[in-house]
């Protein structure tokens, strides 16, 4: 079995893999036909590249009668994108908060003490 | 997972130093309330106005340069201070276990093609 990592980095080596990714991220979910409607390519090579993404852990998908729905794998990932972009901003504060500590002010002469 | 953030600062880096590692200062900027000994094994509870309150202890110190501090979630905190021509460089990396390193890169991938 492949690496977990190498899969999903092949997985989105692809531009219509890609494409595929962010319409699931905006729209929700879709079908095969939805998707190959806003690209270049035909159904079947839709179905592969769902398939490829299927194996990497990105999409996943749901039958409902005989259509087939396709979404981004949901509640881990969403998690851990809210836990980089919360902690990431948390520190962008701190940081300029730090700054302004730390670095002398316009009034103030650089060499103090 | 990780999140690594630097910044440069026209201050020296014993002031830098200074300001990660002092109760009163680190309450300038880090949190609403600090206690903190800044020595191997030594406690920090750090408290903020919105409640929040994380606890950690102090997993290693290069006096001047790098202080590690391990929260009890688990999670991360290394900060590290580099002289520059300027003054100074603090590089920041907090980090958690709470997810493996698959989801890991698929959030990174999430992030990168938003």
């Amino acid at each position: 079995m492949r690496d977990p990592v190498d899969a999903v980095f092949s997985a989105l080596a692809d531009p219509s893999r890609r494409f595929v990714v962010e319409t699931l991220a905006t729209r929700g979910s879709a079908t095969p036909t939805e998707l190959a409607a806003g690209l270049p390519v035909t159904r079947q090579a839709v179905a592969k590249h769902l398939a490829a993404l299927r194996s990497a852990g990105l999409v996943e998908a749901s039958r409902t009668g005989r259509e087939t729905r396709y979404a981004l794998t949901p509640a881990p990932l969403a998690s851990a994108v809210d836990w980089i972009e919360e902690v990431g901003a948390a520190w962008d504060e701190r940081l300029d908060a730090l700054r302004r500590l730390v670095e002398p002010g316009d009034k103030t002469p650089r060499s103090r003490k | 997972m990780e999140v690594v953030r630097e910044i440069e600062l026209k201050a020296d880096p014993e002031e830098v130093w200074e300001a990660l590692t002092d109760e009163s200062q680190l309450e300038e900027w880090f949190a609403n309330d600090v206690e903190l000994d800044p020595t191997p094994g030594g406690r920090g509870v750090f408290r903020w106005d919105n409640g929040e309150t994380r606890e950690a202890t102090v997993e290693s110190v290069d006096e001047g340069e790098r202080i590690v501090l391990r929260f009890d979630d688990d999670g991360v905190v290394d900060l590290r201070v580099v002289a520059t021509d300027g003054g100074s460089l603090v590089e920041v990396r907090e980090s958690t276990p709470s997810w493996s390193t698959a989801i890991e890169f698929r959030a990174l991938a999430a992030c990168a093609i938003r």
